[in-house]
């Protein structure tokens, strides 16, 4: 396969989504621009403007008319997908780490850094699709023991599961008000920080990826470990492959440590593990810098990586990859 | 005139437009059959006919998507054409995925970097003291061998004359530096006289030289064999051609014979040339 670059970013890519009929691709970057690529062709259709810092999480909802981001520059903001236009900031006291939307697409919850005297914290909003938006959160959920750096939506919105820094894996009751009810479980699954939690499609479970060299497949209701899948590499995200039992993790060798060795020992290949038996079955490389996030689209004929240098790489599988069967 | 219809130009080219202009004959069953006539490089006409297939594919998107790829661009983008940038967008080299159940080969370049790398892969690295992939001065019996190494250069100076003098060119190279072949150095293995090659100084030899090219071995045995008898000849010999360099050296198992084989051999004229023969030195 002949990967499709994007080149719409000058820093390290720090997230990337695909829209729900996995026709759009949203990035965001270390620099203060959005683009937004019709993924079919890596033509880019636009960007949002208006941030005043690096950007680190993006989302857009179910029906592809509203998008979210989260910066640095302590704003998260509401734009308007079809036109580019801004249409709400919500200010934070500090970077706001990670965002995404229910899946009802009427509350957006963002995960704000711990920094400068100001806990970790998780905001809910609700989102008016048509008006004005509320700039009082539904509510803010504060992790104790450890900061929160990733989040996300269960099933049914029923709850929020957050990864944190120390490696474990909670499960907020968001609908409850009071701090003490809120933790519904928590379970230390990794022994480093969570750099990435995506779900699945139907959002029963999910995959969290750490420093620790593995990535796990943990059931969200009962957070029980399903899967684990060990690298020799730190990782930076992974993800779940919809249609087949497959998922991709994403890593590499930390930023600043990559000048010291060449490409071949980087380890910035995308890996692709089996989903039930654990083991690799394949990679694919191009990368000059460790993959910061990996991200699949829902039709599941093409997956995307954005890496440290800059750069998108969009791949759409060969025939034979749909052709391949697993043999038991 | 000739010249000049052989000599078209472009611009003839494009004046004759029944000439140039590809014709559609006929179009049934989808394929579309296109003729066009034209001139080669020799100038000849030749009469192009060219089958075409067109095949329309209809592709069922969601309504949404198909409405989205109408919208226009916004942002940076505003009011470029519809289709990619190449300032923005590129396709990258080829690359592989090939899905293997039994995990994942490592690329061999990825090996050979590892080996350069790592001595312990590289079979050319061996330790001098415990005989493994590593440098010696990585050694993990290091502390523990060294002293080992210098009882058996101590065994090797109370040996014999040789060996004492092994020990001293080894201790000379430590100041000097100077080169000291392998087998001569402290450590190696102190020589036995056991091997055919250390045996044959023991017996007294003679050098016999200005031979011709045309002698043989036998020549030369048969030469020496009447002062007694002959432990070992051996005639230089060019490595490919096996011509005779010009010498010979014959070890005989008594010194009396030697002496009297070197007493007549001198100066005796064999072949068209006059021999020489004189006492081998030693090798050392």
């Amino acid at each position: 396969m002949r990967p499709i670059l994007l080149q719409g970013h000058t820093r390290p890519l720090t997230q990337i989504k695909y829209n729900n009929e996995g026709d759009l691709l949203f990035t965001v970057a270390k620099d203060t621009v959005v683009n937004v690529w019709y993924s079919h062709n890596g033509e880019r259709l636009g960007t949002y403007e208006g941030h005043q810092g690096a950007l680190w999480s993006v989302d857009v909802n179910s029906k592809s008319t509203l998008l979210i981001t989260g910066a640095a520059d302590n704003t998260a903001r509401l734009w308007d997908v079809k036109t580019g236009k801004q249409l709400h900031v919500w200010k934070t006291n500090t970077a706001v780490k990670r965002v995404e939307f229910s899946c009802d697409n009427k509350h957006i919850l963002f995960v704000t850094e711990k920094r400068m005297g100001f806990e970790s914290e998780i905001y809910v909003f609700r989102i008016d699709e048509s008006g004005t938006q509320s700039d009082t959160p539904v509510v803010v959920i504060r992790p104790k023991d450890s900061k929160a750096t990733v989040a996300a939506w269960s099933y049914f919105d029923k709850y929020i599961v957050a990864g944190h820094e120390d490696g474990s894996v909670t499960l907020y009751n968001w609908r409850e008000s009071d701090p003490e009810k809120q933790i519904s479980k928590t379970v230390k699954v990794h022994q480093d920080t969570i750099t990435d939690l995506q779900t699945s499609k139907d959002r029963s479970y999910l995959i969290t990826s750490s420093k620790d060299k593995t990535a796990q497949l943990i059931d969200i209701e009962t957070l029980d470990l399903l899967k684990l899948y060990q690298s020799d590499t730190s990782l930076n995200t992974a993800t779940i492959i919809p249609d087949r039992d497959y998922v991709i993790l994403g890593g590499g060798q930390a930023a600043s440590e990559v000048t010291t060795t060449s490409s071949h020992q980087g380890k910035f290949e995308s890996r692709f593990y089996h989903e039930v038996f654990e083991n690799e079955i394949g990679r694919v490389r191009g990368h000059f810098g460790p993959i910061n996030t990996v991200a699949v689209s829902p039709v599941g004929d093409s997956f995307s990586t954005g890496s440290e240098d800059g750069y998108v790489r969009v791949h759409f599988f060969d025939p034979d990859y749909f052709k391949y069967k697993f043999d038991v | 005139m000739m010249a000049k219809t052989n000599n078209t130009s472009w611009a003839d080219d494009t004046t004759d437009v029944v000439l140039n202009t590809p014709q559609v004959v006929s179009e049934e069953n989808g394929v579309k059959t296109v003729v066009e006539y034209r001139l080669n490089d020799e100038g000849k006409q030749i009469k192009v006919t060219k089958k075409i297939a067109i095949k329309v594919i209809h592709e069922t998107v969601n309504k949404a998507v198909a409405d989205r790829k109408k919208w226009t661009k916004f942002g940076q983008e505003r009011g470029n054409p519809p289709g990619p940038n190449i300032s923005t967008t590129n396709v990258g080299e080829q690359v592989f995925l090939k899905i293997s159940q039994w995990g994942v080969e490592k690329p061999e370049e990825e090996e050979q970097a590892n080996k350069a790398l790592d001595p312990s892969k590289n079979k050319l690295i061996t330790c001098r003291l415990c005989k493994g992939n590593h440098f010696t001065s990585k050694c993990p019996y290091k502390d523990t061998l060294e002293p080992i190494e210098e009882i058996t250069s101590g065994q090797a100076k109370t040996g014999g004359p040789s060996t004492a003098a092994i020990a001293a060119a080894s201790d000379g190279s430590k100041r000097s530096s100077s080169y000291v072949p392998p087998h001569l150095r402290a450590g190696a293995k102190p020589s036995t006289g056991d091997s055919p090659r250390d045996r044959r100084d023991e017996h007294p030899t003679i050098r016999i030289t200005n031979l011709s090219e045309d002698t043989k071995e036998q020549d030369v045995q048969a030469l020496c064999k009447p002062f007694g008898s002959i432990a070992r000849v051996f005639l230089a010999k060019d490595w490919e051609t096996g011509v005779c360099k010009g010498y010979s050296f014959v070890s005989y198992y008594e010194k009396s014979s030697a002496e009297s084989a070197l007493k007549k051999l001198n100066g005796y004229g064999f072949d068209n040339l006059i021999l020489r023969a004189e006492w081998s030195n030693p090798s050392n």
